[in-house]
């Protein structure tokens, strides 16, 4: 039995978000023939919502929701799984400038797992970072599909996940309520809990999936004023 | 390592900015820079009937009042020139022909985040826009973006 | 329109909109907006930018007007607008404005919606946040 979990999402938690987690969980029962997910992780920026409780709105939906973090590094963003009081206590999320290697390898030995999203996207992605430092040591997974991807970013994300050989996830990123689940990850096995997805997420045994709509083209305007 | 600046500067009013009377002209501009076509905004007869019993501006009309140059003295640079990051507005009533606004102004927050722009510091400005009769109109606030 | 006849999942738009240049000039010059960066190509080269840009407040603009004609002349009234500069717009392209009717507060007679301004790749430049108050029945 599969699970889809959109990986990356962001509540009123997070600073640039209104999304509050009740219009999300109602958006993906709405929606749930064109987005079937199982669930969300919410990963709130720079921070980990530790003392929030969601039960009552999974009973409510009938769907999971889980806490993670996504944090900021000297090679991009990272989203964090598995976030425990041992890994609250080795690193501050709100510094902006942790050391990558050193949050990668720490989070794994602390129990959790930190995955590099939208790698695509300049300054914040890790394709641009391996243009001028060494690549990152024991990566396992890095975020393939991202819902807030411009043209052209998700597509750097797979080429540099092939060449690396990168387990991929993907995720809405959303930070809007009818965003939500536009992207997930798809596991092959059944999860219900954050340890359950941490323990997945280092098998390697997912793929990222894309419930995007495929909207109908508009016409570029005539490059009227070309000259 | 945070941002440095001077905590104390949160919160403080630092100016009211003298009133700007609002003319049907303004409105009838703005609404042309828009192509606004709602009779509420655009048409004095058709309005007295509305809502409001009389022509008002648009809701985003509220945004384009701007502080006085004087206040921008008291908030910090960071960086290179700011751009504009976005703005939450908060229309509490509508602006009338004839209305005086005066912008009533302070730095609400300042942060740091990283971005496709690189390392940002935000600088979110407060200002609360009030009528003639001292009533608040609308709080904006805007989110200035600075690249270091 | 009444607040009883709205569901969440409604839609506003999409409305696909022609911003020219010098529609872009005008809405710069009635608000004092005469940075090179909203009038001319060249001076916005000089700041780093691909060409010139909407104001962000045209942004605003734009996206106000699309909840407020859906409001038409209702009664009810945009109380809040939020917005997000992701990816700066520049005139002369076709920009899809769009929204959905997100949550509601029947309580307070207030819903929330989502909005956004798309280029022809569907990229989302602009995103934002409404709340429309509806008068009592």
């Amino acid at each position: 039995m599969s699970t889809t979990l959109d990986l990356h999402c962001h509540s009123e938690a997070s600073e640039d978000s209104r999304a509050p987690v009740e219009a999300y969980l109602n958006w993906i029962t709405l929606r749930r023939a064109e987005r079937p997910l199982d669930g969300i992780v919410l990963t709130e920026h720079r921070q980990f919502n530790r003392d929030a409780d969601y039960r009552a709105l999974e009973d409510k939906f009938g769907l999971m929701v889980l806490r993670a973090s996504e944090v900021e590094t000297n090679y991009g963003h990272v989203l964090v799984f598995g976030v425990n009081e041992d890994i609250l206590a080795r690193f501050d999320f709100a510094n902006i400038r942790l050391d990558a290697q050193e949050l990668i390898d720490e989070v794994a030995r602390l129990g959790g797992i930190a995955v590099p999203c939208h790698p695509g996207r300049p300054n914040i992605g890790l394709c641009e970072h391996y243009l001028t430092k060494p690549a990152l040591q024991n990566v396992v997974a890095v975020e393939m599909l991202n819902g807030g991807s411009r043209k052209g970013e998700n597509e750097r994300s797979e080429e540099l996940i092939q060449r690396f050989g990168y387990a991929a996830t993907g995720g809405s990123d959303s930070h809007l309520v009818s965003l939500i689940g536009l992207c997930a990850t798809r596991f092959a096995a059944y999860i219900n809990s954050i340890d359950g997805l941490v323990r997945e997420l280092k098998t390697g045994s997912y793929e990222p999936v894309d419930f995007r709509p495929k909207r109908k083209p508009v016409a570029r305007a005539v490059e009227a004023e070309a000259k | 390592m945070a941002v440095d600046y001077d905590p104390t500067l949160i919160n403080k009013v630092f100016e009211v900015t003298d009133p700007v009377t609002v003319t049907p002209e303004m409105i009838q501009k703005f609404c042309q820079g828009l192509g606004e076509t709602n009779p509420l905004f655009t048409d004095a007869e058709a309005a007295k009937k509305g809502p409001y019993g009389g022509l008002v501006a648009p809701p985003s009309f509220a945004v384009t009042f701007r502080n006085g140059r004087h206040f921008f003295q008291h908030v910090p640079r960071f960086g290179r020139a700011g751009f504009d990051a976005g703005k939450d507005a908060e229309f509490v009533q509508p602006i009338r022909p004839g209305d005086k606004v005066t912008l009533h102004s302070h730095v609400k927050e300042i942060y740091e985040k990283t971005g496709r722009s690189g390392t940002m510091v935000f600088v979110v400005v407060r200002s609360t826009l009030k009528n003639q009769n001292g009533e608040v109109v609308a709080h904006i606030d805007h989110r200035f973006m600075n690249r270091t | 329109m009444k607040f009883e006849d709205l569901h969440i999942g409604d839609t506003l738009g999409p409305l696909e909109l022609f911003v020219s240049k010098d529609q872009t000039r005008a809405y710069a010059r009635s608000g004092g907006l005469d940075a090179p960066r909203f009038t001319d190509d060249e001076g916005a080269k000089k700041e780093g930018l691909p060409g010139m840009i909407l104001p962000g407040n045209m942004s605003l603009g734009l996206l106000a007007k699309l909840v407020t004609d859906w409001i038409g002349v209702s009664g009810a009234r945009m109380v809040r607008l939020g917005t997000t500069y992701r990816v700066p717009v520049q005139p002369d392209h076709t920009l899809t404005l769009s929204g959905f009717v997100t949550n509601a507060a029947p309580g307070e007679r207030i819903v929330e919606i989502d909005v956004w301004i798309e280029n022809e790749d569907a990229e989302r430049l602009v995103t934002g946040t409404a709340s429309v108050q509806f008068p009592s029945a």
